[in-house]
């Protein structure tokens, strides 16, 4: 290491990594206010006429002190945040944070309940890959996408809100297993979404994934390299795309995941159409696993026995789950009692936006939209 | 045990760097290493020659310090590591940005929270607190709160099956 | 936009000024206030107000969870353009209605304000979803950083409870504002379905 710069600590002295001090730069703001929906990101970007010379995410507009809240709330009162951290996959984070305290405290879920885990994780999945499609697609300008994507999402949700009554930040999950079951209704309704869905790939393939315009505006463009990802730790599709088939589901299988027999699609240049196309494929693969759970569902009960008063014995423990955006870590202190000493939630879109800084010096600005817009980012789940 | 695996450990082990086998069904992560700060950034390195990715980076407020935890997988096969290291008595920790640049922001954020210097960083402002909560340092624990360190470690299995027999008798 | 020093964009305080103010005991009012028109005069003011009822521009300004059931709400299902607000515009100098959907904390406060006062007048605002009420679920005791409801900065119309609220709710929310502005609840053409008082 050479030239240690001085820690600098006034916010106003934020300085780009940049040392040139060239009179055609100027700074632009993107954000946090800005048309694209991944929620309240600032970007600070010194431009040399279109081109980008230094990106500087800067971030703290969505900080709603999560972790402070899990040191002061009982750990059943913190449920309802761990759906609002990501409100796009919101059963996920749920499951994590279930499964962490059944890890801590050694206790058996009903298989029952771990199949309508999965069965309602994976849909979760697919309306997150949905959104972010549309999403993507709006802030490239394109207009169509997006309402079907939503139209699709409507489907789920609606299947969604049958059994666990919310549309959007569930919290559904409980420890020991679910909080309501699901009927035949349910497996009728996922059946039919099931097929209409394999039917809609002809309509994405059509608009978008063969859409000469979204290629030449997505292809080659931010490249991560597989030591690139490993140096920045990015997960998920993000990393998927640039070659390496890393799905926790996979690697440290959780839950009921090893019945099911799924693919990791993974692209080859690691740039944004690849990223793309993983997620596309994903949404297929999540199919898969969905109609060989609803296939494999056994009966019995959707809630464990469990303990009224849970104590945490002492001690710490960590859960990985796949998240929508990439690996989902939830580490947990306990002192014992019912109140965690500290709950790190480790996120998926963390680490996949801290790479925008090398990602995309010198990029054309419309180039860093289309980038930003393929790593699938939510900043609330940033700022926890 | 995997091959790459055991490379790691003895990677690890030629650093004189202690590793500890755990049950990954009771904790969730295969292996634990408790640090001095001075091993830290050797550490780093020989994870990142080992083809390991850094998770994340945390802090931890104990007594007598501070502790920061650092969580390291792999890629390509299942392999967990738990790395726990003291800060120092002056509030400092050599920070491994420049091995690991994931490790920017989240030392930035630990800065945010708990206020710990990390010597070297090429940029420690706030990253998510405002800039007049600069002092806020708002994850540490009240007097009153404060665990010893020893006291949110797991208890090894003959005593915790003790404390549960004494429980339930 | 004036000299830029290198890495130093001068964002005055709102949130430092704000505390003092609220500590101070005045009202958090930061923003600046419309006068209204200078020429007043009651038929035109009726036919304005039923234009500016119906065709409600909002600003995108989804912060969190309820910008997905306000992406909702401009989408397909349940499709605001068939009351008016066919474009969500992100600027604010193009817009006259801003749905504050999620929550405000400290940094993003003088944001708020910067973008209501860029507002031009007649201007309203919908508080959508509990964080922007009242701080919702993050309004805790150990509470650093959220600004418990939005109308501590800028003056609200309509208030749509949820967490988050449904795109019916939000959609229900634009009807009393346009009950508002224009003095009757959706008035052309749709029929009342009842004589039950429409509040």
């Amino acid at each position: 290491m050479e030239n240690l710069a001085e820690n600098k600590v006034a916010y106003a002295d934020l300085e780009p990594a940049t040392d040139t001090h060239n009179d055609n730069h100027f700074y632009l703001n993107m954000g946090p206010q800005h048309p694209s929906t991944h929620g309240v990101l600032r970007v600070l970007l010194e431009m040399d006429g279109e081109y980008v010379v230094d990106p500087q995410p800067v971030l703290g507009y969505g900080h709603r002190m999560q972790e402070k809240m899990a040191e002061h709330k009982n750990w059943m009162a913190f449920m309802p945040n761990t759906g609002r951290m990501d409100y796009a996959a919101a059963l996920q984070y749920n499951h994590g944070y279930v499964a962490l305290f059944e890890r801590l405290c050694g206790i058996e879920v009903p298989s029952r309940a771990e199949y309508i885990r999965v069965i309602t994780s994976e849909l979760n999945r697919i309306v997150s890959h949905h959104l972010w499609i549309g999403a993507m697609l709006l802030d490239m300008g394109a207009f169509t996408p997006i309402l079907y994507t939503f139209d699709d999402r409507e489907q789920v949700l609606d299947i969604l809100e049958d059994v666990t009554g919310s549309r959007l930040t569930y919290c559904y999950f409980r420890v020991g297993g679910v909080c309501k079951d699901i009927d035949d209704k349910f497996v009728e309704k996922t059946r039919a979404f099931i097929k209409r869905q394999r039917e809609r790939f002809a309509i994405y393939n059509d608009l978008v994934t063969n859409n000469i315009i979204f290629i030449k505006r997505t292809e080659g463009v931010g490249v991560i390299s597989p030591d690139m990802a490993r140096r920045y730790g990015v997960t998920g599709p993000v990393l998927r795309g640039s070659g390496i088939a890393y799905d926790v589901r996979k690697n440290e299988p959780y839950s009921v995941y090893p019945n099911f027999d799924f693919e990791i699609p993974v692209g080859q240049n690691g740039d944004s159409y690849d990223r793309y196309n993983v997620r596309l494929l994903e949404i297929e693969q999540s199919l898969r696993i969905i109609e060989q759970a609803l296939d494999q569902l056994p009966d019995g009960p959707f809630l464990g026995k469990v303990p009224k008063k849970l104590k945490m014995p002492t001690g710490d423990c960590s859960f990985t789950v796949e998240a929508a955006r990439g690996e989902l870590t939830y580490y947990l202190v306990s002192g014992g009692g019912d109140i965690p000493y500290r709950l790190k939630i480790r996120v998926p879109s963390y680490s996949n936006l801290s790479v925008l800084s090398e990602l995309c010096q010198g990029m054309l600005l419309s180039d860093l939209v289309a980038a930003m817009g393929s790593l699938d980012l939510v900043i609330p789940e940033i700022d926890r | 045990m995997h091959p790459a695996t055991e490379k790691l450990i003895s990677a690890l082990q030629d650093s004189s760097i202690q590793v500890e086998a755990c049950d990954y069904q009771e904790r969730g992560y295969h292996f634990e290493i408790n640090l001095k700060a001075d091993k830290l950034r050797s550490l780093a390195e020989c994870m990142l020659a080992q083809e390991m990715f850094l998770v994340f980076v945390g802090g931890l407020h104990v007594k007598p310090a501070i502790e920061i935890i650092y969580q390291f997988a792999s890629f390509e096969r299942a392999c967990r590591l738990f790395v726990r290291v003291p800060v120092d008595a002056d509030g400092a920790m050599p920070t491994i940005s420049d091995i690991y640049q994931g490790a920017n922001w989240h030392e930035r954020e630990t800065r945010d929270f708990y206020g710990v210097n990390f010597t070297g960083h090429p940029n420690l402002v706030p990253l998510i607190l405002a800039e007049e909560d600069i002092d806020l340092k708002p994850l540490l624990k009240k007097a009153e709160n404060l665990l010893e360190s020893a006291a949110v470690r797991r208890v090894k299995v003959e005593e915790h099956s003790e404390e549960e027999k004494a429980e339930q008798s | 936009m004036g000299d830029q020093e290198r890495g130093k964009l001068n964002v005055h305080s709102y949130s430092a000024e704000l505390q003092a103010r609220l500590e101070k005991g005045e009202p958090g009012d930061l923003v600046v206030h419309d006068p209204g028109p200078l020429f007043k005069h009651k038929l035109a003011d009726d036919i304005f107000n039923l234009c500016r009822a119906n065709s409600l521009w909002p600003m995108t300004f989804g912060l969190a969870c309820c910008a997905i059931e306000m992406m909702s709400l401009g989408m397909a299902r349940f499709d605001i353009s068939r009351f008016g607000s066919e474009v969500f515009r992100p600027s604010p100098r193009q817009s006259d209605l801003m749905i504050v959907a999620g929550t405000v904390n400290k940094k993003m406060a003088s944001a708020v304000m910067t973008l209501y006062d860029q507002m031009p007048s007649p201007k309203w605002v919908i508080a959508m979803g509990n964080c922007a009420i009242s701080g919702g679920p993050f309004a805790v005791e150990e509470n650093y950083n959220v600004i418990e409801g939005v109308d501590k900065l800028i003056p609200v119309d309509v208030y749509v409870p949820g967490c988050p609220p449904r795109p019916e709710g939000l959609l229900e929310g634009i009807l009393k504002l346009q009950e508002k502005i224009s003095g009757v609840r959706h008035p052309f053409p749709q029929r009342k379905i009842s004589d039950a008082p429409s509040y």
